[in-house]
């Protein structure tokens, strides 16, 4: 199976480099696409400098279209799945044949990284308590048990690649796990921990959280009716 | 009744806004395709004012308390729709934006790997 891992990777100089040099020593059957969005620091010269595999988009378009980015490439070059992989770090590359093993035998179209499938770690936090309303929506309008929706190491299959790299709005956030959940097939999910950031900025900053929480919540709730 | 200087401003700014329309269309500042709204709502604005007896027989029909509320909404309704085409026209353009700038991304990929084959 090829297993293409795609970094979107907006102001991320300070982590970058780390986190596909400890991609390749782990997987090193794992192809790696970073995805420049536009940054105005020097990412695009880490990868230039340490001649990774990247694509650089001349303007800053969001997370979205940067992973649809990688996504397309994908298709293009017959990838069997695409994994989603932060730059930053808090992903650890060693799940990465675990979703592939998990993607086969399920045939799922979707797996996600969970941080709370065994139950050992809890939701907590505003974070948490955010968390678990999204899980609880998508029982609500998929019947499908998400632990942790808001993950973002997800793995796609290939007929969630051309999805993504064809439709005209496609994200990589929680209302497309729940679209896909309902319409795409099963979505499942492995244990798996996750590090704290190594450095940089987080899309997420503190102050997004609402706006980021109304919009999933509503698109989850309108999707269930509209695709 | 429509008031009289409420039918005096309604032409007026119709007038008005013919003249910025086309002055815009002249300098080459907006498509003959976006344009044409405006003239069109000029239109109507002045087709409201000059005969007053169409908004009165509306509103009474519709139960406004006075013709002007109904031109009022009239007005309201318009720029309403005007605003939601325009955003998602914007969501549009943006998806196109974003599409061109992901083809000039890859583009740029496939040009560096045919590149290295080369070389190597």
């Amino acid at each position: 199976m090829r297993v293409l891992a795609v970094v979107p990777a907006f102001n991320e100089e300070e982590c970058l480099a780390n986190t596909v040099a400890s991609l390749k020593s782990t997987c090193p059957d794992v192809d790696c696409l970073v995805v420049n969005d536009g940054s105005s620091d020097g990412t695009w010269d880490i990868v230039r400098k340490n001649r990774l595999h990247g694509a650089n988009l001349p303007v800053n378009t969001g997370l979205t279209s940067a992973f649809r980015t990688g996504m397309k490439y994908a298709l293009r070059h017959g990838y069997d799945a695409v994994v989603q992989f932060d730059a930053d770090g808090q992903h650890l590359p060693s799940y990465i044949p675990v979703m592939a093993r998990k993607l086969e035998e399920t045939g799922a179209n979707m797996v996600i990284a969970s941080r709370y499938l065994d139950g050992t770690v809890r939701p907590s936090g505003a974070r948490g308590a955010g968390s678990r309303l999204i899980t609880f929506l998508i029982r609500l309008t998929t019947g499908a048990r998400i632990t942790d929706p808001t993950s973002g190491m997800r793995m796609y299959s290939k007929e969630m690649i051309r999805l993504f790299a064809t439709s005209f709005d496609c994200a990589p956030e929680p209302d497309m796990v729940a679209l896909a959940a309902r319409r795409y097939g099963p979505v499942v999910e492995i244990q798996a921990t996750m590090q704290e950031r190594q450095g940089g900025e987080s899309y997420l900053k503190l102050g997004n959280v609402i706006k980021y929480m109304s919009r999933t919540c509503l698109s989850i709730l309108m999707l269930r009716f509209l695709r | 009744m429509l008031p009289t200087q409420l039918r005096v401003l309604l032409v007026i700014g119709a007038l008005l806004a013919l003249l910025i329309v086309c002055n815009r269309v002249k300098k080459s500042k907006i498509l003959m395709e976006d344009a044409i709204f405006w003239t069109v709502l000029a239109f109507v604005l002045v087709l409201l004012a000059v005969f007053p007896q169409i908004a009165i027989c509306v509103s009474q029909a519709l139960g406004f308390v006075s013709a002007s509320n109904f031109v009022y909404l009239v007005v309201m309704v318009l720029l309403l729709w005007k605003v939601f085409t325009n955003s998602s026209e914007i969501s549009r353009l943006k998806a196109k934006v974003n599409e061109l700038a992901q083809e000039i991304a890859l583009a740029h990929v496939d040009e560096d790997e045919s590149a290295e084959k080369n070389c190597g």
